[in-house]
């Protein structure tokens, strides 16, 4: 059977980054909200109540194909309880381990071994 | 009306494939016509190109993430009757997906999504009334939509279309002739 790119081409000629994004971001938060209803028991037609909406409107809003405007996003947040969108800076932890004794006798002790057993996690 | 269809493939992606459909009454035509998304893309995207541009970045990101799952497409509700799936191996009713605010600017491309990992893509207008049986741009899309659904559920159970890889894809072959 003969394979075509069709959409993969048409899109290399013709996108639009920023619809590509705002595309992603919908169906991300789509997806999100669709697993917090599933967690939680509720149907389409009970998120509609909660919101005050149709459930053909929840039905469109969780296609993935609507475009989502920032009020609309907190008062599902507010709704479900749960935050959909996280904006605050992204922090990286570093987990230092816990080195007894001086220094020195800490070199000298060192081994690959007790190094892995004082951190926690894969050690790559 | 077109009285044969050929499937044609148009996409995979790691989630799922896509095809489309050539239709007319000569098959021998086929190989030098464009499928039904084809045509869609070309007439629609002059005139309503972001709308087209939304679509399509959607059914990419589907395919490449999220597989076509079934709240991800809506069932053209028909007049007074409410939405409805029928069970695996019957003849369903399109889908389809839009882009697009409420009515009037409504872009509508209907397609038949056979399961999470296999779309077969039709084609649409831009919906301006509240039923699709009432939009004189839709209802023929709408319609054909309905009998190639028809049909190609009816080549499946004859095994015309046949499923392979643990039901992610189909195969058929090139020369198909599906008849509408």
């Amino acid at each position: 059977m003969k394979k075509n790119n069709i959409i993969n081409e048409w899109l290399n000629e013709n996108n639009d980054p920023v619809i590509e994004r705002l595309v992603k971001r919908n169906l991300a938060i789509a997806n999100k909200v669709r697993n917090i209803l599933d967690e939680k028991g509720l149907s389409d037609k009970d998120f509609a109540k909660m919101l005050n909406k149709t459930p053909s409107e929840i039905s469109k809003w969780l296609s993935g194909t609507h475009n989502f405007t920032g009020k609309s996003i907190i008062k599902m947040e507010l709704a479900l309880e749960e935050r959909l969108l996280h904006v605050e800076p992204v922090k990286e932890y570093v987990h230092l381990g816990l080195i007894k004794g001086t220094w020195q006798e800490s070199v000298n002790e060192y081994t690959e071994a007790k190094y892995q057993e004082t951190m926690p996690g894969k050690v790559g | 009306m077109s009285s044969f269809a050929r499937l044609k493939h148009i996409q995979d992606y790691d989630q799922v494939s896509y095809y489309s459909v050539c239709v007319g009454d000569d098959p021998e035509t086929f190989d030098d016509q464009d499928s039904l998304y084809e045509s869609f893309l070309k007439t629609q995207g002059e005139v309503n190109r972001k709308k087209i541009i939304h679509i399509i970045n959607w059914l990419k990101e589907i395919g490449e993430r999220y597989g076509a799952q079934k709240h991800l497409f809506r069932d053209e509700q028909k007049q007074g009757e409410a939405n409805a799936l029928p069970p695996e191996g019957t003849n369903r009713i399109p889908t389809y997906t839009e882009a697009g605010k409420n009515i009037p600017n409504n872009l509508r491309l209907y397609c038949y999504r056979l399961n999470e990992h296999v779309v077969i893509l039709f084609s649409g207008a831009v919906k301006t009334a509240k039923y699709a049986q009432d939009c004189p741009n839709v209802n023929p899309h709408f319609a054909e939509a309905n009998r190639l659904t028809k049909a190609i559920d009816t080549a499946i159970k004859e095994k015309d279309i046949r499923w392979i890889d643990n039901f992610s894809d189909i195969a058929f072959e090139d020369d198909i002739i599906i008849d509408l």
